[in-house]
């Protein structure tokens, strides 16, 4: 009876083991076609299903349907092979990757923020591309970008969208203030933002001269550390070990917005969403902000100006800020080389003198600029002088830094700044902080 | 001979429970809670266990498990020493707890008073204090920033027309944290006034008849009868509010990351960064799960403590 109970037991624990189980996968078949061909009979296999899920942020209904549509047609082209397509938000992304990655479920093809690629680098997530892609890239794309998807010595995929930050500016309102040109250094932006400022009788700021993006990392210092490269100043150390941004041209920035956060210029409660409300006059953005300007000014688009990044005390010229998104493959992926392959024709104009087509739909769905140079030759004439100005902005564009803590860096300056803007510190108090803070992530992380 | 009763006292019991052990009548029923216990283990027990052991060492995510470096203490000595943004979080977290619990325990006991009286349309107005919970916080949080905001909210348009200074709200590092616990106060009190309301009418009437033949008034009859009648109530209220407010995110995420999610949330400046919100983007952002599951061990031990502190001071009153 005892004997009985055990082999029952026994039974039930097996059953349960095999239920919790992976899925049993049913054996590819390999189908083979059968081609006539002058009373020949020629035996040629039809390559074995593959099935890649790729994942973006590209979830709008604006940019899902044309990017679906390159799927479409690579599916058209290469029957075997099944896309599926992936889409989270942007704050999403990162959580998505990692967690995925976390419970072996990972997409095969990612395309992410090339801040993310040092960790992703040590977790052995990304797979190595193979040396034609590496060669492609090498000859087809400008030396930021290649930079900017590099690391520790290797290139780790497509660079696809590119981002710089310039002076966006609303032309009538500077018009109105008696300005026919935007600022080109910060005594001229600091003049110009406090006289198209508007205060009410409570002393409230209802336009802003100069629009802050508090509460974004990003949003914090990528404007700052284009105006600190505008001032002479650094960021970090080339080795990406030391924070330098605690020098005499980064409280010099830092300064600069606590002259017109003092003197009512800006004001942090006046987010730069209101830009297309004109409530505020002048702020510092990145091109991918293009379709939102031109849906929300609609006819007043025109109004919308860009200009380089105003020229510091103790600098000599302008300089931006550049950041790559990138195509990567997950080196955990079943279908490495077909994934590759996939990338590759995304990133690959299908002849001479036209785009490839992420070229094609960065520029056209997206408004974004794309990496590759023949693209960006090739769809020259869809620029509108908005995006030429962010284009032309590459040649004094500095990658951001991809080091091992960087977005904790980025994070603690954002924070850091944030307080000096809100006065609970000192702005020299806030940047050595800062400063002391980005060291020690940098040790750690190193 | 005495030796050999030694011996038979100790074993005898021992066989006993074996053979009750093994008797088919107990495997059975070990066999029908096995479920269960499996999936105690695996979903309850199996997590709390990892999140420890995850806590004493660095770790990305990404890595493999078995490659995280062991690193000790470390993390919990960095969080309680070193971590501002994490005092900060703890010192918020405290405020919106202390604020939170005490507004919903007057308001909610309030509520439930005025909805026990003879009131017009009590079941409309039942359902309306009802409704916020019913409500996603997520969804609430980003109504709220919208309504809160300083330029176009209708608060301050509200503000406005009644000739009132308008206010920055969760613009400002001042207000904000004070903003965000009135949403989470909206959201929950008419929960607790539903659990108190249930406390009210399983008073008996008995009672308050003998108070009042006794010559007690109103106020009288508030202190000595409904409410050491309404402590078993309150001490439910009082554990089950402080531990949800303690792990508040939801509504700090939703009122302070930006409609598109593209801020770290938390603040201005920290002002409303609470813990769980911290221990998110130390896992998530900055790739720190270890140091994120020490926050995690940190806030069970004080929501432990604090559910302890109260179990026994309301328990003892009780």
């Amino acid at each position: 009876m005892r004997k009985q109970t055990l082999l029952v037991l026994l039974e039930l624990v097996a059953m349960l083991l095999a239920a919790c189980g992976p899925a049993a996968t049913p054996e590819v078949v390999e189908v083979t076609k059968i081609v006539e061909k002058e009373k020949e009979v020629v035996v040629t296999p039809t390559p074995a299903p593959v099935k890649l899920v790729v994942l973006t942020h590209w979830g709008e209904e604006s940019v899902l349907k044309p990017m679906q549509a390159r799927f479409d047609e690579y599916m058209k082209l290469h029957p075997n092979v099944t896309i599926e397509y992936q889409t989270v938000t942007f704050d999403q992304l990162l959580i998505k990757i990692t967690t995925a990655r976390a419970a072996g479920i990972s997409p095969d093809v990612y395309h992410f923020y090339n801040l993310w690629m040092p960790e992703f680098v040590k977790g052995g997530m990304l797979a190595v591309p193979p040396e034609e892609v590496v060669a492609d890239i090498r000859a087809n794309y400008g030396a930021g970008s290649i930079q900017a998807v590099t690391y520790a010595g290797q290139i780790w995929g497509y660079p696809t969208e590119v981002n710089t930050y310039q002076l966006i500016y609303n032309k009538k309102i500077l018009e109105e203030a008696g300005y026919d040109k935007p600022p080109e250094t910060w005594d001229e932006l600091k003049e110009m933002a406090c006289k198209i400022s508007q205060v009410d009788a409570s002393g409230t700021v209802t336009r802003a001269g100069f629009l802050v993006i508090p509460g974004w990392d990003s949003g914090v210092v990528h404007p700052f550390l284009s105006l600190l490269w505008s001032n002479g100043g650094e960021y970090l150390d080339a080795e990406g070990t030391k924070a330098l941004f605690d020098s005499s041209e980064g409280l010099e920035t830092l300064q600069l917005y606590m002259d017109m956060l003092e003197d009512k210029c800006t004001d942090p409660a006046i987010s730069w969403g209101d830009f297309p409300n004109s409530k505020g006059g002048m702020v510092i953005m990145a091109n991918w902000w293009r379709a939102t300007l031109k849906d929300t000014f609609q006819d007043g688009y025109e109004n919308v100006g860009v200009a380089p990044i105003p020229v510091g005390p103790s600098g000599k010229s302008t300089a931006t800020l550049q950041y790559n998104w990138l195509f990567g493959v997950d080196n955990g992926s079943k279908y490495r080389d077909e994934a590759w392959k996939l990338v590759e024709w995304l990133n690959t104009p299908a002849k001479a003198g036209e785009a490839s087509p992420i070229g094609d739909f960065l520029t056209s769905a997206l408004g974004a600029i794309p990496s590759r140079l023949s693209d960006q030759k090739a769809l020259a004439d869809r620029y509108d002088a908005f995006l030429q100005a962010f284009v032309d902005s590459a040649a004094v564009a500095r990658p951001e830094p991809v080091v091992p803590g960087g977005q904790e860096v980025k994070t603690t300056l954002q924070t850091k700044i944030e307080s000096a803007w809100y006065g609970q510190k000192s702005p020299g108090q806030a940047l050595a902080d800062a400063a002391e803070e980005s060291n020690r992530i940098l040790e750690e992380k190193r | 001979m005495s030796d050999k009763l030694a011996v038979s006292e100790v074993t005898l019991p021992s066989v006993r429970s074996r053979r009750r052990l093994l008797h088919p009548r107990t495997l059975w029923a070990y066999l029908f809670v096995s479920p269960a216990i499996v999936a105690l283990l695996l979903f309850t027990i199996g997590p709390i266990l990892f999140t420890l052991w995850v806590s004493v060492h660095n770790w990305n995510l990404i890595e493999p498990i078995s490659q995280m470096p062991f690193v000790g203490l470390e993390n919990y000595r960095y969080l309680l020493t070193k971590d501002a943004i994490f005092q900060r979080a703890l010192r918020n977290t405290f405020v919106f707890a202390v604020c939170g619990v005490g507004a919903n325990t007057v308001l909610g006991l309030l509520g439930a008073l005025l909805l026990n009286t003879r009131l017009r349309a009590r079941v409309f107005w039942r359902t309306l204090f009802f409704l916020p919970i019913v409500t996603a916080p997520l969804a609430l949080g980003m109504m709220w920033a919208v309504l809160l905001n300083k330029n176009y909210g209708l608060i301050n348009n509200l503000l406005g027309l009644g000739g009132l200074p308008t206010q920055p709200f969760l613009s400002s590092p001042k207000q904000a944290l004070a903003c965000i616990i009135g949403v989470a106060v909206y959201q929950y009190v008419g929960y607790y006034i539903i659990i108190y309301l249930a406390g009210l009418q399983g008073i008996p009437q008995e009672y308050y008849d003998a108070a009042a033949v006794d010559g007690a008034s109103s106020w009288q009859s508030f202190r000595h009868v409904t409410l050491p009648l309404l402590r078993p109530v309150l001490l439910f209220i009082a554990v089950t509010n402080t531990i949800g407010a303690l792990q508040v995110f939801d509504i700090v995420f939703a009122a302070t990351t930006g409609l598109a999610g593209e801020t770290s949330g938390g603040g201005p400046a920290n002002s409303t960064m609470v813990v769980a919100l911290h221990m998110y983007n130390t896992a998530f952002k900055f790739f720190r799960m270890g140091r994120a599951t020490a926050m995690a061990v940190i806030l069970f031990v004080i929501i432990f403590v604090i559910t302890l502190i109260q179990l026994r001071l309301l328990r003892e009153r009780t």
